[in-house]
């Protein structure tokens, strides 16, 4: 359509427009194709991603087929027992079958991990969107409470908490709370930057021009945007709480025996160390591929989400 | 002010509005009584270099002003209502609904994460209780309505999916789903290229006909402004230096800052060396000078401009800040008036024209 032909005055759309139309044809990558083409070409990424996803298959089908072999002890059997098909990493001295209690203490310390994530997730983009929307005094003061909570020494925080109210609240959740506590600071700031960026957008402007609130503004306009950061600093962060708790329940302040975590695991096989030195690799193997999944997985997203880097053709 | 062609009923009414800005530096006057006046159905053309105001007196008009900025004083009735006074939650229920706004840059005003069917079903739904069908239903019309081919398409589509012009498109067609009673569009051509500038252009106008909707068009480029404007105000360091309707601004300019602005539109078929241009920069905003803020840059200036000229009558309906005759030529040296009595002159001459 030639724009002569459509000029009368009233005309519902006088400007119907080829050429606008023939430059759209070029193929456009959108930004979610452009992010997974870059994923998918990271190899270390794919590998985190592969792993992770047999990390928490095994976690959940695992547990599930063994029922209660995680914990039955079985005087019949022993350390010296041949390995089998139902025990692929044999009994131990309680004639408790590894493997199954392997897996179930991947299973806790996954959900710690994710649960953990969770709530920095959660309390970290509430934070940091509040802060950095608001400015001005607001986001000075709210700073100072993460500079406050940054300077305290998280692992001796999370001890204190843990021994504190361990005895009344389930040690599984107390470690995620206080993990939750101590690690949303990152999140809140990286979240804070976004929105500080994002205010002065142009969209956000137009969103305001239209008449949306300031709540709709910052959940429907600027969270989404700001979510990018928050997802690698998350998937990073699964690591963390994962070793932070093997660590905890390594030093008898976490998850304690009958219940299986990989650092009580670990706990537990140091007696054995000479002995056994197998019982020690397993649960401090299984923790290294969980730590290294994630890593993987979070360094490959941070590559992948970064609107900055061209692909690479 | 520009009470010219007969509609004496103003759709809205600016006066004497000042918006100022605290800096780490000083105050800076961004706009600094400003007063406008827009009929029904008609468009006013605000024209201007960068930085003289423009686009802060229609953040002011929209109420979103930001820190360290402040609506100091002045009163802005719209419809009847004076919008400073209106609290916030009734505010919001005028933006987008019955005042749209439309900005300079489509390549970033519209929301990256969103289809643009959501994004203009989001205005329609924030603004009226219909189903959310319904709410799409509206925006694919809209979108067919400002000339897009296969809106059905297009809707499901996110932005960086469409070119600049498009994206213009889009934004209009979110701004007027709304029925608004005023569009104020900043710059809307500015980030486009000639060709897709002269098809937005002719979409506003014909939606304007259309809506019957008024129009606050906001530009540097007197071009746009002659092609749609019925009234133009020109505008110079935050304040009103010029207005009129646009034709006697185009024919009978008197301010030297709007003379200088017609010259220098480069011209078919007249053959000349240079292009003209207005010597000198914008007077920074922290360190006016004293008097007339043109003088500087000013090629009559004379002694009488360390006065600051009032805004005053031309010609009926046609005012302009200087202090040359009304017909344009030096008011006689000898008989300048003293400082005292310019200024003496000065207010009631604004007195007499608001």
């Amino acid at each position: 359509m030639a724009s002569s032909e459509t000029t009368r005055p009233g005309a519902v759309s006088p400007l119907g427009n080829a050429d606008t139309d023939e430059i759209d044809l070029v193929a456009v990558q959108t930004y979610w194709q452009l992010v997974r083409r870059r994923f998918f070409r990271n190899k270390t990424a794919v590998i985190g991603l592969v792993l992770l996803s047999i990390l928490i298959f095994s976690a959940i089908f695992f547990p599930w087929i063994g029922g209660d072999a995680w914990h039955m002890t079985n005087l019949s059997k022993g350390p010296n027992d041949p390995i089998s098909i139902t025990a692929p990493l044999g009994y131990d001295n309680l004639g408790i079958n590894i493997f199954f209690r392997l897996m179930k203490a991947l299973q806790t310390s996954l959900i710690i991990g994710f649960s953990a994530v969770l709530i920095i997730a959660v309390v970290g983009t509430t934070f940091g969107s509040i802060s950095g929307y608001a400015g001005g005094w607001v986001d000075n003061l709210m700073m100072r409470i993460v500079d406050v909570v940054l300077s305290l020494p998280g692992f001796f925080l999370i001890l204190m908490l843990v021994a504190f109210i361990g005895s009344v609240v389930a040690p599984m959740f107390v470690i995620i709370i206080a993990i939750g506590i101590t690690g949303w600071t990152t999140a809140a700031r990286l979240v804070r930057a976004e929105f500080l960026r994002l205010r002065e957008s142009d969209f956000v402007q137009a969103a305001k021009a239209l008449g949306a609130s300031d709540s709709r503004i910052i959940i429907r306009h600027m969270v989404p945007s700001a979510m990018a950061p928050v997802l690698v600093a998350a998937t990073l962060g699964i690591a963390d709480a994962v070793s932070t708790e093997a660590a905890l329940s390594f030093l008898g302040y976490g998850i304690r025996p009958p219940d299986a975590s990989l650092g009580n695991m670990l706990t537990g096989a140091q007696d054995y160390f000479y002995r056994h030195p197998l019982w020690i690799l397993y649960p401090g193997i299984t923790l290294i591929l969980v730590v290294l999944a994630a890593s993987f997985l979070g360094d490959g997203l941070r590559d992948a989400l970064d609107p900055r880097q061209k692909l690479e053709a | 002010m520009t009470e010219t062609r007969g509609s004496n009923e103003a759709l809205l009414e600016v006066k004497d509005l000042r918006t100022h800005f605290a800096t780490a530096d000083g105050l800076v006057k961004a706009v600094d009584g400003v007063s406008l006046r827009i009929r029904p159905g008609k468009t006013l053309g605000v024209v201007g270099e960068s930085g003289c105001g423009k686009s802060i007196t229609a953040l002011s008009i929209m109420r979103l002003i930001e820190r360290p900025g402040r609506v100091v004083s002045g009163s802005i009735s719209f419809d009847g209502q004076d919008l400073i006074a209106l609290p916030e939650d009734e505010m919001r229920d005028v933006r987008g609904n019955q005042i749209s706004m439309i900005f300079q840059e489509p390549m970033t005003s519209l929301n990256p994460v969103y289809t643009c069917g959501d994004q203009i079903a989001e205005a329609v739904s924030r603004h009226s209780n219909v189903s959310k069908r319904a709410a799409m239903d509206r925006a694919v019309d809209m979108l067919s309505q400002v000339g897009i081919p296969d809106p059905k398409r297009r809707a499901t589509e996110h932005p960086h999916q469409l070119s600049g012009g498009m994206r213009q498109r889009v934004m209009i067609a979110m701004a007027l789903s709304t029925n608004p009673e005023l569009l104020i569009a900043d710059e809307p051509t500015t980030a486009l290229d000639v060709t897709i500038q002269a098809q937005i252009l002719e979409l506003m106008k014909a939606l304007r006909e259309k809506n019957g909707m008024a129009i606050m068009l906001i530009t540097h480029d007197l071009g746009v402004v002659a092609e749609m404007s019925d009234d133009v105000s020109v505008m110079y360091a935050g304040k009103i230096v010029e207005a009129s309707d646009a034709i006697t601004v185009f024919d009978k300019a008197h301010h030297p800052y709007t003379r200088g602005l017609l010259a220098s539109i480069p011209r078919m078929g007249v053959k000349r060396e240079r292009l003209e241009v207005i010597e000198g920069v914008v007077p920074n905003p922290l360190n006016l000078p004293k008097g007339c803020l043109f003088k500087r840059r000013c090629p009559y200036a004379m002694p009488i401009c360390d006065n600051p000229p009032p805004l005053r009558e031309v010609t009926p309906g046609h005012v302009s800040r200087c202090w040359l005759a009304p017909d344009g030529g030096k008011p006689e040296l000898g008989e300048a008036p003293s400082a005292a009595e310019a200024e003496a002159a000065a207010k009631t001459l604004t007195v007499a024209n608001p």
